[in-house]
């Protein structure tokens, strides 16, 4: 019981010292992760928006070339980023970029790096999430926009995308508690984040075990967080789960509805409107009449009415 | 049958105005090697009410879905007013924005309340105002019965009612020509009649419309013109009582005697 005690006190003075060091790196890896993530989404929406484009049959030429070659360059970003590592992206980029320009294009902040590799990486993961949330999105309400007259364009904007972006934010969280995490790589760059923060403290104090719980205090309060806060978020985008039904006599109602209950009473309407609605109603009753009849007979029949539909 | 004499005169009269709206033309579609639609002709005037019947997997939705181009054509015309839809200058939005169309799987936008399913296409596609698009949404929420529920999601309906909203959402774009396909066989019997009693409403009011169905009944009582199907061949189309009446070709008999003893 002892050993907690002295942890507790560990932690505290180690706290006391480096309290503010410590917050330092929470602050930088929450500004990389989430900006990181940020970036990434938009890449990743962009991407999987323009991977889904569909080519019709009577599209230019030209049209269909741009877009296959402009797929399969996606393509190859999603493969080449999702498949390497991100503290190898993090080197190739940062020693890489000087090394092709002949030190033209120099990084003098860690940030810039940190947030492009992270960004790209990210994109590459959420590209593919946001192809999936697109498909996923059942292809009879794109056929149900279509045919009122929606544009590829306006079917995404007002149907697809806001249904594919909801079914993937418990993606999103992910990226964001795996970015959280993994941003601790920049270290290779020299970018100290949380975790570096820890290196660097031990370096001076040895007192490996204490810093490590901070560490894994901090790390679990920073992805608790954001997974509620994720939580509360997705809640909202669902809306109530219920619905009142409106009383139709508070809606202002336009000119010519006529709606059961809702239309005007017998004794409002000249004798002529009251021939015409009630020829009207006699007309519709006899066919509706004559319409039941005739389905409660063919049902009768041998059954087969149902037969050899889908 | 007084009733139906009077919707045929109805529609015979404004037939015989010449005012035609859709003219498929030497229509085929193939899928792959497999030939689904072959040569089909036939025109839909103003008012009038085609139904098309015919057994399973006869073409018919694909006929209706090369109407207004959810499936490209492979060969021949659909004409608009006399306009090649699939020609160069066609804009195949805003025909198809004319000619509406309702689903057998209703095809609600998820993301939107009723309300909004109504108002969305009649905003963005036809740039109404927004107090327009919601009075028209209302208007035809209100001919379908379906006010009660503006502010309920697609997903708190019954399938009766999907389709209801559905047939609102369609006539709210103020269309020229409404396809149906099989709009009532995803429902439980007892919410077919509350469908079909919308569309039989729509008929009556002289709204032109092609109704893919099952539905004989309806066929017979609402239609101005039916259209047998097979093989993706019509094999016959005349006024209801003539092609339910006195079928002329031994397929029709044959399909008919399946379902009218
Ligand atoms: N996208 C497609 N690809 C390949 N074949 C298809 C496609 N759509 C339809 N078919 C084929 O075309 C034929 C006609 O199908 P269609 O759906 O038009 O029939 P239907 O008359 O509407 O039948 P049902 O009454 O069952 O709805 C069928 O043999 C079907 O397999
Ligand atoms: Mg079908």
């Amino acid at each position: 019981m002892n050993q907690f005690a002295k942890l507790g006190t560990d932690i505290a003075s180690l706290w006391a010292k480096y309290g503010g060091t410590y917050m330092g790196g929470i602050y930088r890896t929450l500004i990389l992760a989430t900006v990181g993530t940020a970036i990434g989404c938009l890449i990743g929406f962009l991407c999987g928006i323009v991977q889904t484009i569909p080519v019709y049959q009577n599209d230019s030429v030209i049209k269909k070339i741009i877009l296959k070659i402009v797929k399969v360059i996606l393509r190859i970003y999603v493969e080449v980023f999702r498949g390497t590592p991100m503290i190898l992206q993090a080197v190739f980029i940062y020693y890489g970029l000087p090394y092709f320009s002949n030190n033209s294009i120099q990084f003098d902040g860690k940030w810039l790096v940190s947030i492009i590799v992270v960004s790209i990486n990210t994109g590459a993961y959420m590209t593919e999430s946001m192809r999936g949330g697109i498909i996923s999105v059942d292809p009879g309400q794109t056929e149900g926009a279509m045919a009122i007259g929606m544009t590829h364009f306006q079917t995404m904007t007002s149907v697809v995308l806001p249904q594919a972006i909801r079914n993937i934010m418990p993606q999103i969280g992910n990226n964001f508690i795996i970015n959280v995490k993994d941003t601790s790589v920049m270290f290779i760059i020299g970018f100290t984040d949380f975790f570096a923060v820890h290196k660097s403290v031990v370096g001076a104090t040895f007192t490996y075990f204490p810093s490590a719980a901070i560490e894994m205090i901090g790390y679990l309060t920073m992805t608790l967080l954001a997974s509620w806060l994720l939580h509360i978020l997705e809640k909202k985008m669902d809306g109530k789960s219920d619905y009142e039904l409106v009383a139709v006599d508070q809606l202002t109602l336009p000119a010519g509805v006529y709606h059961v209950g809702s239309g005007k009473s017998g004794k409002d309407l000249s004798s002529d409107e009251r021939a015409v609605l009630q020829e009207e109603k006699a007309r519709k009753t006899a066919d509706k009449a004559i319409i039941a009849a005739e389905r409660t007979a063919d049902e009768d029949g041998k059954g087969v009415r149902r037969d050899g539909r889908t | 049958m007084a009733v139906h004499n009077g919707r045929a005169e109805f529609a015979a009269g404004t037939a015989d105005a010449g005012d035609t709206i859709i003219s498929v033309r030497h229509l085929s579609k193939k899928f792959g090697t497999h030939e689904v639609l072959k040569d089909i002709d036939f025109d839909v005037h103003k008012g009038d009410v085609t139904t098309v019947i015919g057994a399973s997997g006869s073409g018919k939705s694909t006929l209706l879905r090369c109407i207004n181009l959810l499936e490209t054509p492979s060969s021949g015309q659909v004409l608009y007013h006399g306009d090649d839809v699939m020609g160069k200058d066609m804009n195949v939005p805003g025909y198809r924005s004319h000619v509406g169309m309702v689903f057998q799987s209703f095809n609600l936008f998820f993301n939107k309340n009723v309300l909004d399913n109504c108002m969305v296409g009649q905003i963005r596609v036809l740039k109404r105002p927004k107090e327009q698009a919601y009075e028209k949404a209302l208007k035809y929420l209100g001919k379908v019965g379906m006010l009660p529920y503006i502010k309920a999601k697609p997903r708190q309906l019954s399938g009766g009612q999907k389709q209801r909203v559905a047939i609102a959402r369609a006539l709210a774009m103020d269309p020229e020509v409404l396809l149906f396909d099989e709009p009532t066989s995803a429902l439980d019997p007892e919410m077919v009649g509350e469908v079909l009693d919308v569309m039989s409403d729509l008929a009556r009011e002289g709204m032109t419309m092609i109704v893919v169905t099952h539905e004989m009944a309806f066929a017979k009582q609402v239609s101005s013109q039916v259209v047998y199907m097979s093989d993706g061949v019509i094999c016959e189309q005349g006024r209801p009582e003539q092609i339910f009446g006195n079928p002329q070709n031994e397929k029709t008999k044959e399909f008919l005697a399946r379902f009218l003893h």
